[in-house]
């Protein structure tokens, strides 16, 4: 192990701990105390086996859309629409797991997983043709997409697919033979998240497909005269994304919420932006991306509860962290690191040209 | 004869520009024989809801037109929205909106420096200013405070009496007027100036750019300032002129759709304008249509009519569009 | 030379943060100093109080009152702030303390409220329909707490969990009713958060149904914002603009019904001569100074005294499962006391004593 790799390892650790001191200093200067954030930070995620399955819950569906923006960038597309593509997800998922009653577990559980993943795609795969067709740029096609699915789902939860007898907007609980079950407190939804970190990361380094999504991403002509279909895998890296985002969206319904309601899956979308970007587009990296952010999520409770501290801290700490990660020549210039390796920082392969 | 051969002498850009301008005007003009005042409230809506819009589209075009993506419009907007009002409660609101401006620009400047001098990924750049700006306004923002006077109308004397447009466009208040003056000069500047041709040519070829002798990272640092002033502008549009308060989060997602409405006008300032008008009218058309109970239908599915409108238009008419060359990516002196 | 540029440009921007979140804070320091007449109201309730639960909540003698509020903030000029500021007035009179956590996603609901139940809180307050079947389940769970669901209507009895909740339909009627008077149009308008929150229907419901009852002419033109749940009560330039846009129908009554997009039609009717504009909730008087021009009374209802008086009775011992029906009414006239006719006073009068009574009823089910 030489001294850069070390270097290259330890800048995010420091970025993150950085993030935290100036985190502290705005604490103070509100006139709170850092030293209960801390414990209030600690309590909240990691002191018990609680707080540590809050923490997994919270990091679950944020593995899963850092995923999904991975994936996209990887094919040099930025995909904003993850928030609407898990909301429908979510919703499906919640449809088979309360429509369908008489199913096995073994049958119904992964049933309404798969309805997850499958209409996760289907917006995606919309925004992937109109793209690779039509030339409709996915940035405009996702984020109309992301008003149009939290219409869709509003409506459907509050209409046709609401519980009858009650007043709220939200479909009936899902059967218990569709929740993903816990295990000693652990939400196994979140192993799930971390298993397909992995087969993602086996797919983009390791396959045929992986090798091509990447070269439409870093250049689309390159892509094209090396025999390519560009707009094939334009497509299938669009799906994937939504395939991923759905998921989590399913598993939050099935392992979290065990309905679907509106306003209960509000954000994850977006946090999975910062996720790939905090991991650095890679998508082992997004694993304790996500645990970061889950900790500091699940957290919010005892900020409040014990340090009296507002939760927007949180977004401070990561917008911190996000830029320090993204720019180590702070923390180097800051730490005298000697700058060797050159280059450093992320990487994305294009901006939204093309 | 003459105006026909004035009309042949246009470019095919300005020649469409003008067919469309006159085919909206006698639409317009038509609406309002059949439906009167309810053809002003649409229209006065459009513009109202347009202008902010239009305006963050702006930032977005000097930024990308210049090489650099900013997805922080959102983020800057906030800010611009939080010192402005905040600017406004301590010394009125001329001294709010200024403030706003100079900390969008700064804002803009940090942008700036991520991308042009540290190079870090733009997007993650844009995306911490969000979150930043997210969390810091709602971290520091506190209730009960009253701005020290508020944002005239102000009446544009001869014009204000044209029957529908009068009213819609020339009964507005200052930063309405100052955003269509931002837009029509903007347009200009962009395509008749050597500062326009330079600016356009950082974003495409920087390279080529620079061998002619243009400093592009002084070009990128000034407009990508001068864009985030414009965001910053934008904000306090929202809070100081548009509703006269701040809350938490009140851009509600204006900044990206700003960046929709900039690729729907193909990062030309008299395009994004007009798709920012589009996005108005089909909003007043949908409050119009609540108002009039003229369909039983769900809020939500009119609530999604402009997003779906939006994807089928841009489905079936648009060709591909195509960003700055260069835009997102960091420039070398080789 | 680059490595200088990077340290350079480095601490700048450590210093531009620093001076960001420095000028903030002198900015709002100043901000909670200097109070501004408008706002004294909730601002002296604030300091009058001090947060926390400084006291041994477990012993039989304090008194220790828990809020949890949807996902937004206890300064929201909206209900969490009323229940806020009841639970405050409550705490103080009751000689206990007060708390409160600020729900940041609809999935924490059960962790916020277990903290005040670890805390040996004496009332668990939660705020908003949204809340109500966590609360059931901590409820039934925990037998020694007493819980108090504001908006949560109560199918079933659970001893020790009370719902606060409003006929906002007959304060809507209410302000309707004054609306049909007032119109010189006969077109009164509504700007709405979202169709998904049954309150919001209700008081909207309630706010035609008024109109057309003192005014069979009356045109009632009404719109919901077009969003999802998470922005249609956030967006008061919508708000603002589209209460324009009624205004622009002639509308010259408009009712904004829905936290701070309701807020943005308020201060929008403001600016224009003659119009009048109703608020929601709680006497927005108080919590929208800049619609004093035009803001002739609010739809009401008084979470905070029904707050109180549930409070007492936990303390007292007197309380009951099931559901409390709070007061709703009609916020006072203030500057427009004097300038509203007498027998539209009178009218108004009996119409709020007819719709209190139920012999008139509100048309809404």
């Amino acid at each position: 192990m030489n001294r850069q790799r070390v270097q290259s390892a330890l800048l995010p650790v420091v970025a993150v701990l950085v993030a935290f001191l100036i985190g502290a200093i705005v604490v103070l200067a509100d006139g709170k105390s850092p030293v209960r954030a801390a414990e209030a930070v600690i309590k909240g995620s990691m002191a018990n086996r609680a707080a540590i399955g809050a923490t997994l819950e919270k990091a679950t569906p944020l593995i899963l859309t850092g995923l999904a923006v991975i994936v996209g960038m990887k094919a040099g597309l930025f995909n904003i629409g993850a928030q609407g593509q898990l909301l429908l997800g979510s919703i499906m998922s919640a449809y088979v797991g309360y429509r369908l009653t008489v199913l096995p577990t073994v049958v119904h559980l992964p049933l309404a997983l798969l309805a997850g993943v499958a209409f996760g795609a289907v917006p995606a795969f919309v925004v992937g043709v109109l793209k690779a067709y039509r030339g409709v740029h996915e940035v405009i096609a996702t984020i109309m997409m992301n008003t149009i699915l939290v219409n869709l789902t509003d409506w459907l939860a509050g209409g046709p697919w609401m519980q009858p007898d009650q007043a709220i907007s939200k479909t009936p609980p899902i059967q218990a033979s569709a929740e993903i079950p816990k295990v000693a407190d652990l939400p196994v939804g979140f192993f799930l998240a971390v298993v397909m970190a992995f087969v993602v990361w086996f797919l983009l380094s390791r396959t045929t497909l992986g090798f091509e999504l990447g070269t439409v991403g870093a250049n689309r002509d390159a892509a094209h005269y090396a025999g390519m279909s560009v707009k094939g895998i334009t497509v299938l890296a669009m799906t994937l994304s939504g395939a991923l985002a759905g998921l989590g969206g399913a598993i939050e319904t099935q392992g979290v919420v065990g309905r679907f309601e509106p306003g209960f899956n509000r954000g994850l979308g977006f946090d999975g932006i910062t996720i790939a970007l905090l991991a650095k587009v890679s998508p082992r990296a997004a694993i304790p991306a996500a645990l970061l952010i889950g900790a500091l999520r699940a957290s919010s409770t005892q900020l409040q509860s014990i340090a009296q501290v507002a939760p927007e801290i949180v977004d401070v700490i990561l917008a911190v962290a996000l830029l320090l990660v993204a720019a180590p020549m702070i923390i180097r210039w800051a730490l005298r690191l000697r700058n060797a390796s050159g280059v450093e920082g992320v990487n994305l392969n294009t901006g939204w040209g093309s | 004869m003459g105006i026909v051969n004035a009309l042949r002498r246009l470019s095919p850009d300005s020649r469409n520009t003008l067919v469309a301008v006159l085919t909206g005007l006698v639409a317009a003009y038509i609406a309002y024989g059949i439906w009167d005042f309810k053809a002003t409230a649409v229209l006065g809506f459009m513009v109202r809801y347009s202008t902010p819009l239009a305006l963050a589209a702006m930032c977005g075009i000097l930024c990308e037109r210049s090489g650099v993506v900013n997805i922080g419009i959102e983020g800057q907007m906030l800010v611009g929205a939080f010192v402005a009002f905040f600017g406004a409660t301590w010394a009125g609101i001329v001294f709010g909106v200024v403030a706003g401006v100079v900390v969008g620009a700064l804002l803009g400047a940090f942008l700036a420096v991520c991308a042009v001098s540290w190079r870090i990924n733009q997007i993650i750049a844009g995306t911490v200013i969000n979150i930043l700006a997210a969390g810091v306004t709602s971290f520091f923002y506190r209730q009960g405070r009253t701005m020290k006077g508020s944002m005239p109308t102000w009446e544009i004397p001869l014009l204000k009496d044209i029957p529908l447009l009068g009213k819609v466009f020339f009964q507005n208040q200052p930063l309405t007027y100052l955003t269509f003056a931002i837009v029509i000069v903007l347009q200009v500047m962009l395509f008749r100036t050597p500062w326009g041709l330079r600016t356009r040519a950082v974003g495409e070829h920087p390279s080529a750019a620079d061998t002619v002798g243009v400093n592009v990272s002084l070009y990128r640092y000034g407009n990508v300032a001068a864009g985030g002033a414009l965001a910053g502008l934008a904000g306090a549009l929202l809070s100081v002129e548009a509703t006269g308060t701040f809350e938490r989060g009140m851009t509600s997602g204006r900044g990206f759709l700003a960046l929709a409405i900039m690729i729907m006008g193909r990062w030309r300032p008299s395009l994004a304008w007009a798709a920012a008008l589009f996005f108005g009218l089909l909003n007043g058309l949908v409050n119009q249509l609540n108002f009039e109970r003229v369909i039983d239908v769900p809020p939500q599915f009119i609530g999604m009519l402009p997003d779906v409108l939006t994807i089928v238009v841009l489905a079936t008419f648009a060709g591909r569009v195509r960003a700055p060359a260069a835009s997102g990516q960091p420039y070398t002196k080789e | 030379m680059r490595k200088t540029t990077g340290a350079l440009a480095g601490l700048l921007a450590l210093s531009m943060f620093a001076a960001a979140c420095g000028g903030d804070d002198a900015d709002t320091g100043s901000g909670s100093a200097e109070t501004t007449a408008a706002g004294g109201a909730t601002e002296t309730t604030a300091a009058a109080m001090e947060r926390g639960f400084q006291g041994d909540c477990a012993s039989e003698e304090v008194f220790c009152i828990g809020l949890v509020t949807d996902v937004g903030k206890v300064d929201d000029k909206s209900f969490n702030q009323s229940a806020w500021e009841g639970a405050m007035q409550a705490a103080q009179e009751l000689d206990g303390f007060a708390d409160y956590i600020e729900t940041v996603d609809s999935k924490d609901y059960e962790t916020n409220i277990q903290s005040f139940i670890d805390k040996k809180a004496d009332v668990v307050l939660t705020v908003g329909f949204a809340l109500g079947e966590a609360t059931t389940a901590a409820a039934k769970a925990n037998p020694d707490t007493h819980f108090i669901g504001v908006d949560a209507f109560q199918g079933e009895v659970v001893p020790n969990l009370t719902g606060l909740v409003f006929n906002e339909d007959k304060a809507g009627f209410m302000a309707g009713a004054l609306a049909g008077l007032l119109t010189e149009t006969n077109v009164v308008g509504a700007v709405l958060g979202t169709d998904k929150v049954p309150p919001v229907v209700a008081f909207g419901k309630g706010w035609e149904n008024g109109a057309k009852h003192t005014n069979p002419e009356v045109k009632a033109i009404t719109t919901y914002h077009p969003g999802g749940l998470d922005v249609a009560f956030l967006d008061p330039t919508w708000g603002g603009q589209t209460a324009k846009q009624a205004l622009d129908n002639n509308a010259d009554v408009i009712f904004g019904a829905g936290g701070k997009t309701g807020n943005g039609a308020l201060i929008e009717v403001a600016k224009k001569d003659g119009a009048y504009c109703v608020g929601v909730d709680t006497d927005q008087w108080e919590t929208v100074p800049e619609a004093h021009p035009c803001l002739v009374t609010s739809a009401m209802k008084l979470i905070d005294d029904g707050v109180v008086e549930l409070a007492a009775q936990v303390k007292d011992g007197s309380i009951e499962g099931g559901n409390y029906f709070g007061k709703v009414g009609l916020a006072p006239f203030h500057d427009f006391d004097s300038k509203l006719p007498a027998d539209v006073k009178t009218e108004i009068e009996q119409i709020i004593a007819d719709v209190d009574s139920g012999k008139l009823p509100t048309g809404v089910n």
